[in-house]
This record gives C-alpha cells, structure tokens and sequence, in this order.
C-alpha cells in the first residue's frame, strides 16, 4: 500500500480548505483541486457568518471588523509546503483501484504566479483585463482574463513590479497517484428561473439571498449600504421568501436546512446595522434548529414582520418598487406590499458535475448530492471505500458542520494509515 | 429586464387585499408602550393562546389573530373588534404562551384603548350604568343564602353610596354619559 502517496481534494471551500490544512499539518500531502479562480467557495462573500457573527475568512481586507480572528488559512494554503493547490483546475479522470488511484487533472493556465503578486494594483489600471474577485480571495492575487488581450496587458507584464504575470501561460494536463479522495464540491443556490411565480430574472430587483449577501458586505460595491440593483437607490422595504425550490416535489424535496438562519442573519443585520429599513419575511416554517432560535427571537424583537402564508401575486411598480400581494394563512387574509427588494431564500442544490462524479466513482446520491456509503452506520463521511465527502457536498450545511466533516475526514484517513 | 407581463395568479381586484401602507405601523408600539405588553413582538404565531382559549371557538378572530393583527399595525380592526369585550378574562392563555407575550393584558390595554375612541359596546355601557347608579353590579337579593351560611342579611360595611361618589369622577362616568 502506497501510503505516502498524497490525498486528493476536490472542491476548496470551507470544508476542502480545511481538510488540506488538516493534512498537512499532520504530515500527508494534499492536492487540493479548485475549478475557480479563489478558494473559500461559497462562504466568500457572506459577511458576518452565523454563529459567531464574526467572519471565517479573515483577510486584511477586513481587518477592521470587531471581532475578527485572522485566518489561517491565508498563507496555509500558499505555503505550506504539503499543500499543492491546482487553481483553475478540475479532475479528469480516476482509475486505479481504491488506496491507489491514478487521476488525470486539467490544470488551467496560471497567468498570475501568487507568490509573486503583491495586490499593488498596476495592472488593473492598466487593463480590464486583469480584476480583484474579492478582497477576501484566496491566494492573494489579481485574476486575469485572456479574452480581453489589449495592450495594457502586455505593459502590465512588463511593468508589474514582481514580475508576476504570465500571459502566455498554458493549461496543462497532470497525472498523480493518489491514496484517499475527499470530496468537497460543496453546494449551488438554484436560480430559481423555472419558478415563474416570483419572477426572478425578470425584474433586477428580485434576487437570492447569495446575492443579497453580496450587496450587504462592508466590503462591496456599495460600501453594505442595501442598494435596488434597479437603480442604486437605498433600500428601504425588503421582502423575503422562504422555501423556493425546497421542499417541494417539483424540484428538491429536501429542506435546505440553513435558509431560514441565513433570511434572519440578513434580517437582522438589514433592521439593527442599516438605516431605516423594514423586513418581511414570508415562510411556511422556521427551522431555526438547535442554538439558532436567538435569531428568530431577535429578529422578532428588531421589528421584522413574519408572514405565514404564500406569495400570491408580483406587480412591478413605478420607479422599480414592486408591489406584492401575499395570503396571510394565519389571518384568512391577502395582504399587498409594496417592496424595494424581493429576496429569494432559493434552495441549495447539488453543484454541476456531482451526478458525474457519483456516476464515475460508484457513490450513491441522497437527493443528487454524495451520499453517504453505509446509512446504518455512524460514518457521515464515508463515502466509498478511501473515498470521503465533507461539508455541503453531503448536503445544506453550516461552516462549521462543514469543518466537522472536514476534520473527520482526515481523521479516518490518518488512522487508515497507522 | 423588466418584462413581467405575464402574470400568474389571481387579478388584484379579486383578492381584495390588505394595503399594508393603509395600516397603522405605530400601533406595535403604542400597545407594547402600555402596561405589561412589553413582549408583544416576542409572538411567534404558535397559536397556543386560541388553543387555550375557552371561548374562542365562536370568536372570528381567534387570540393569536389578534396579537397578529397588532402586530401589523390592524388598529381600526381590532379596537372595534367585539373579541376584545368578549374576552372572560381567565387568563389561560397568558398562561401558557411560550414565548411570555401577556395576551391576556394585551386584550386589556385594547380595551383601555378602544375606550378612549369611544368604541365600546352597548352592553358594556349597560353595565357601567348599573354600577353608576347602583354602586355594585351584583345586588344580592336572596338574603336566604346569607343566612343559611350564618352571616348578617345585608352585606356588613357596604357603602354603594361611597362607591358611586367615586365612580362619578372616573372614566366609566364620562363612557356613560358620553354613550347615552
Ligand atoms: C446566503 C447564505 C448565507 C450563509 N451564511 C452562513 C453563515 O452565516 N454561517 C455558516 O456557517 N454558513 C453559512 N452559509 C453556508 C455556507 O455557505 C456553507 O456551509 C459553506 O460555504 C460550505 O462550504 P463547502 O466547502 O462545503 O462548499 P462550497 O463553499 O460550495 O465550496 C465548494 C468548492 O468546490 C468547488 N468545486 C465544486 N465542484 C468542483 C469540481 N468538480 N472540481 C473542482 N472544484 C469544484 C467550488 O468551486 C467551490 O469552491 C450560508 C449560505 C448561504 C447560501
Ligand atoms: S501588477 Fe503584478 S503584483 Fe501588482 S497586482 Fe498586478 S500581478 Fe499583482
Ligand atoms: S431552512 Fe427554512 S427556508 Fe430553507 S428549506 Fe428549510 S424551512 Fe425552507
Ligand atoms: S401563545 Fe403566545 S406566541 Fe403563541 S400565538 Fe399566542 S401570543 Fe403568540
Ligand atoms: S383570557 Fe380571554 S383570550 Fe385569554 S384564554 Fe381567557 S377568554 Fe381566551
């Protein structure tokens, strides 16, 4: 048995980045696979972090936020000498038998080498280029866009202080030899288009609670002034919808288990940080599970008005309000709104490519994301034999169930090695 | 962007709904200001109240829709409604509501407030007139069950002319009046 051979890792969000830290440092060597351009996935943007209300992905770029923890993971990732992490990159195939997999990865090209880049900012005045995703990505470097080859480009490779970009770089294609796979492909939010009751897609401000986190975060566009993607104005009316897609037999009949924590997250901090602002939120049930209740509670006490009932009917209004009319179950009444933002608590879905994944390994699927090899048993990460899955690739799941997984994870992998 | 024509679902004009604009937002905070509503908003919809409830069965809005109704600002419809006289005062459900909001005293500060508009119903009138003029609302006429208990006839240091002294300086006088 190969048991130096490194693990793979599929997928580097919180769960992906916390089993290669975890590996590392325990001595086996990772090859941590991500198909975007910055790890952290989709805990990237999303501000304050239940159940904390601190921030997982501590970064300079947020510093100045109470409470803030500086991240580990930072230069973990890039320089830990135990983690090889593939940007850009995805698993092509896997052969070989478990404990001794031969896996072919399809490396993107790496325009930017992190190491080198500083964020100093040349380039992207230079060309469009080259952007920031996020102050918070991972590694710690500007992305560059091959389609928008103009001059600036070219002078911002010459130019870039640290000599750090690359634009001929290539993709490439690698082949390793790995002992255990850790699945952590994490989670989509459905775009809830098929849906045509709540119109999403059709009217800009009519959006998921992922991009509403977005617009929330100190750290975006707006400075976390709530804004209509409309026209910029304030927002001063929000209404939220819960269970879109979730429990329902026409598309995932699961309940995605964390919309209703992260709807009273966004309505807290909507009602007690941002000026002025009134939230509904419509729901058939909350399911604050265990210590989340105090969310409920204190986004009852902070004003927000829960409806119990359904949305009936969407009419935009003038100057790109919407007014809504939603049957209040509890009265035997319909009662009209009229709203700057319309937030849908869209179901969590599996992320594209996991039915390929379940098919080429021979993993069961629980409602199309991983599931677990032997229900019976107590081993939430088991999913194949040398194979595992943690965090939202087994399901809805908060960061630190994620992290749990993670570390448990590891854990089976280091004791399959004594 | 903004083409959402084709509507699903009922038309407006049938459903007849609610204008939440209309309502009284301050309502909330004008009951959760008086005596002992402080946890008004802690409500949470269980309905626990109206299960409690002994008499709610014939209400057309149970407790919990009225607490429901406060809370989005139904001034108008609620301090009219009958439910809030109807109510006996037992206290079962204040007793039991998970979450410590006061229905019972919630009901009563309606009251209070309906009182001040001057909707009160005429039977309750009729009642704030008997104790006017009568200074007691119960007048015990069978002196029998007195005195096969052993006690006096007459009810020992009741004063109904004291009482209707006082009660011609209180607000029952001016509802009295002002309802006759
Ligand atoms: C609006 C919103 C608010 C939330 N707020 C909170 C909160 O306050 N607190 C909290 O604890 N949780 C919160 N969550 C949940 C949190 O986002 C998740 O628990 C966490 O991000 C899960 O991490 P993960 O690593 O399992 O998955 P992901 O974050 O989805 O990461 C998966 C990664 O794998 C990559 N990947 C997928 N497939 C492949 C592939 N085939 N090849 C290569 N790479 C692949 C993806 O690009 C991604 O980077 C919130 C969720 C939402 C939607
Ligand atoms: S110029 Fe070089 S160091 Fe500066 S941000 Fe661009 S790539 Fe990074
Ligand atoms: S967590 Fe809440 S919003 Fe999400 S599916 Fe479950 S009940 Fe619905
Ligand atoms: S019992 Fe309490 S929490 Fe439940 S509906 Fe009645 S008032 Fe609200
Ligand atoms: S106090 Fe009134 S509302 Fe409460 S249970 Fe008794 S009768 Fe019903």
């Amino acid at each position: 048995m190969s048991t130096s051979n490194p693990v793979l890792i599929i997928g580097a969000g919180v769960a992906g980045m916390t089993a290669a830290v975890e590996l590392a440092d325990s001595g086996i060597k990772a090859i941590l696979v991500e198909r975007q351009e910055t790890v952290g996935g989709n805990a990237l943007d999303l501000y304050k972090a239940f159940p904390t209300d601190d921030c997982f992905y501590c970064f300079e770029g947020n510093r100045w936020r109470p409470g803030i923890r500086k991240c580990f993971y930072r230069s973990a990732l890039i320089d830990q000498p135990n983690i090889s992490l593939k940007m850009n990159s995805e698993v092509n195939t896997i052969s070989g038998k478990p404990g001794q997999f031969t896996v072919t990865l399809k490396v993107g090209p790496q325009y930017i080498i992190p190491k080198k880049c500083t964020m100093c900012g040349l380039c992207i005045e230079k060309s469009k280029a080259f952007h920031l995703l996020s102050p918070q990505c991972q590694p710690q470097a500007v992305v560059y866009t091959p389609s928008i080859n103009d001059d600036g480009a070219k002078q911002a490779e010459e130019e870039c202080p640290t000599k750090a970009i690359r634009l001929n770089a290539q993709p490439t294609e690698e082949t390793v030899k790995v002992s255990d796979i850790i699945i952590a492909t994490g989670y989509h939010e459905m775009k809830p288009v098929n849906m045509t009751e709540y119109g999403y897609g059709k009217h800009p401000n009519i959006i998921t609670q992922l991009e509403l986190a977005k617009i929330i975060d100190p750290n975006g566009e707006s400075g976390g002034v709530p804004v209509r993607p409309s026209d910029g104005k304030p927002v001063k009316r929000v209404m939220m919808v819960q269970c879109v897609g979730s429990r329902d037999e026409n598309y995932y009949p699961y309940c995605s288990k964390i919309c209703c924590v992260f709807a009273l997250k966004h309505a807290n901090i909507l009602t007690q940080e941002r000026d002025g602002v009134q939230v509904s939120v419509v729901y058939m049930d909350i399911r604050t599970y265990d210590r989340y209740e105090r969310y409920y509670r204190t986004a009852r006490e902070s004003g927000v008005e829960f409806i119990r009932g359904r949305v009936s009917l969407i009419q935009p209004g003038e100057d790109g309000s919407l007014d809504i009319v939603v049957y209040d179950s509890l009265l035997n009444k319909y009662l009209k709104f009229s709203v700057d933002l319309f937030v849908l608590s869209s179901a969590l879905e599996p992320p594209e490519g996991t039915a390929k994944l379940i098919e080429s390994l021979g993993l069961k699927s629980a409602s199309g994301f991983i599931g677990i090899a032997d229900p019976i048993s107590e081993n939430e990460v088991v999913v194949g034999d040398h194979i595992y899955a943690c965090g939202t690739a087994l399901g809805p799941a908060e960061v630190p169930e994620s992290v749990t997984q993670a570390r448990a994870a590891v854990s089976k992998i280091i004791q399959s090695r004594k | 962007m903004t083409e959402m024509e084709e509507q699903s679902g009922p038309p407006t004009t049938l459903i007849d709904p609610i204008d939440m604009s209309k309502l009284d937002t301050k309502f909330r905070e004008q009951i959760k200001s008086m005596p002992n509503s402080e946890e008004l908003s802690a409500c949470f919809a269980c309905s626990t109240c109206t299960a409690a409830c002994p008499i709610a069965n014939i209400w057309q809005y149970k407790p919990h829709q009225l607490i429901r109704m406060i809370i989005l600002g139904m001034k108008e419809e609620v301090l009219s409604s009958s439910e809030i006289w109807l109510c006996l005062t037992c206290y079962q459900c204040q007793e039991r509501c998970p979450q410590k909001v006061r229905v019972t005293d919630i009901f009563f500060d309606c009251k209070n407030l309906a009182a001040e508009e001057g909707k009160v119903p005429s039977n309750i009138i009729g009642l704030g007139k008997e104790l006017l003029e009568k200074g007691q609302l119960y007048t015990v006429t069978a002196d029998w069950e007195r005195e096969d208990l052993g006690l006096e006839p007459a009810v020992p240091g009741l004063s109904v002319e004291a009482v209707k002294t006082i009660l011609k300086e209180t607000r029952t006088n001016k509802l009295v009046e002002g309802g006759e």
